[in-house]
């Protein structure tokens, strides 16, 4: 009796854990688009009013910020400095595909962000205005997406995650 | 790094693999010109050669490795770091700097708008012209460049890739560590094209000497008056003077206790006279001396030194007479260059 008890118990609360890890999740999804925001707004200041090159512009604003974006930039600014004969999208892309799982990126994002890259340092500084306002638009939508159903996805997840739990523990009692 | 492997880091693909092959002393490279569907050129002590697939140097044009739009497409972009809309300014004026000095001469189609050249489209003509420091090769004119202790005017006269930056860096260089006994001075750099002293992110790849203020990519005469305002330097360099607003800057320089070292384009002093702007300058004797440097011989060849009056101080090549002969084109006189100045040769030095 005790052992089954002991056991519904664990059940309930590792699925509880599971449900609030999701709903911690959905919040980091948010936060590290808010991160990648404040990071291009950073890297237009530093483009826009320094006229940095990318290699300069994304090294500075790296080593600004924290986390696996600021790393990503940090790693891509370095390729660009070893100078190996790529072409600046070949190295975005591949930066991007390293940190995919730390981003937390869904494939859309991963696409978008990828996309941004592709333009970069194209033409002239009026063209880097164009092409960074755009992914910034994209960013804001997902992010206000994401803002806006955190409350009721965390709470869903949470309950599911309990009930879930719940409802193992009585099946298997 | 070695000069090689910097250098080739500029090149497309394809150009890199047959640069790295090659067993061409960088250090004897002047130029590396890449042309769109014509030959790839390199000009190594004074001669031409063709660069062939497998890196050697030919003179046959046929063996030569034909350069593709997309490699000088890849190139640009290179240089430029991914980032051409840093170099917009630049771009404006035909050319960029990049680590280590070296220049790279652009032509193209030119876009233009309102204000002039916006910028150049269809980039298919490139000059890599690879900055050379000589340290010490200004040794031997230097003792002609004081008065008792101080600092004299001066401008170097010289034609195009006769060395006329190296030698005002070796000056500038020696005015500031200090030469031959002489203290060294306080020197502010205005380095408009980033050849002088070739900075990379703020700091100069090449030796300019312990006093040495630089300010860089910024245009001569606006770079001069903020040195003198900001930096207080006793002898303030500039490279390629010729406009009528440097020549505004130059004399407040010198009307202000500070002492000017300049390069500019041309043959002889007789050169400088014709040139409307410049010739006032060198009517009223405010410079004290002229190099000039010519294309008889070695590059960086000391035609004469000659003071503000025009007399000849100082010509290499005395032993060897007459030097002019060695290479066609050769235009220097060694004799007095007063006639030139139009001031008699014996008018008293100006007090």
């Amino acid at each position: 009796m005790w052992m089954k008890l002991l056991g519904s118990i664990l059940v309930i609360v590792s699925c509880s854990a599971l449900g609030m890890w999701r709903a911690g999740q959905w919040k980091e999804h948010r936060k590290i688009l808010e991160q990648i925001r404040k990071m291009i707004l950073l890297l237009k200041g530093e483009i826009l009013y320094a006229h940095a090159p990318l290699g300069e512009a994304l090294e500075h604003v790296g080593k600004k910020s924290e986390g696996v974006p600021a790393k990503l930039f940090c790693q891509v600014a370095e390729r660009i400095g070893q100078q190996d004969g790529e072409v600046f999208y070949e190295l975005w892309k591949e930066a991007i595909e390293c940190c995919r799982k730390e981003l937390l990126l869904t494939e859309k994002e991963c696409q978008e962000f990828q996309a941004f890259g592709e333009h970069l340092g194209y033409l002239d500084l009026g063209m880097q205005e164009r092409t960074m306002e755009l992914y910034l638009e994209q960013l804001q939508l997902s992010v206000d997406f994401y803002r806006e159903h955190e409350r009721e996805r965390t709470k869903l997840c949470t309950s599911l995650g309990f009930m879930g739990g719940l409802f193992l523990a009585i099946i298997m009692c | 790094m070695e000069k090689k492997d910097q250098l080739i880091k500029i090149f497309s693909r394809t150009i890199r693999d047959i640069l790295s092959k090659s067993s061409v002393n960088f250090e004897a490279v002047q130029e590396i010109r890449l042309r769109v569907r014509m030959p790839l050129i390199l000009i190594v002590d004074n001669q031409e050669y063709y660069m062939t697939k497998e890196g050697d140097l030919s003179v046959r044009r046929e063996d030569a490795h034909i350069v593709g739009r997309e490699e000088i497409k890849e190139t640009i972009e290179h240089i430029s770091c991914h980032s051409l809309y840093a170099f917009e300014e630049e771009l404006k004026q035909g050319f960029l700097t990049i680590q280590g000095g070296h220049r790279i001469g652009i032509a193209g189609r030119t876009v233009l708008d309102d204000s002039g050249i916006r910028t150049i489209k269809y980039i298919s003509f490139l000059n890599v012209r690879l900055a050379h420091q000589v340290l010490g090769c200004a040794d031997r004119i230097m003792p002609y460049l004081y008065e008792n202790g101080q600092v004299l005017h001066t401008l170097i006269i010289s034609p195009p890739r006769c060395g006329k930056t190296t030698l005002l860096r070796d000056i500038i260089r020696q005015f500031s560590d200090g030469n031959g006994g002489k203290k060294g001075v306080t020197v502010g750099v205005v380095d408009e094209r980033s050849e002088i002293g070739a900075c990379y992110q703020g700091e100069p790849q090449n030796h300019m000497g312990i006093r040495t203020d630089i300010l860089d990519c910024c245009p001569k005469a606006k770079g001069m008056m903020m040195m003198i305002r900001t930096m207080s330097p006793a002898v303030i360099a500039v490279d390629e003077i010729g406009s009528r607003e440097d020549l505004e800057a130059m004399e407040y320089v010198m009307n202000c206790g500070c002492k000017l070292v300049a390069t500019v384009h041309g043959n002889s002093v007789e050169d400088i006279r014709q040139k409307p702007i410049l010739r006032k300058l060198v009517l009223e004797r405010m410079f004290e001396r002229y190099i000039v440097l010519d294309n008889c011989g070695n590059v960086g060849h000391v035609g004469g030194v000659f003071d503000s009056g025009g007399s000849s101080l100082y010509y290499e090549g005395i032993h060897s007479k007459p030097p002019c002969a060695r290479r066609a084109g050769c235009t220097t006189t060694h004799e007095s260059q007063a006639g030139a100045l139009g001031i008699p040769e014996f008018m008293p030095p100006k007090q």
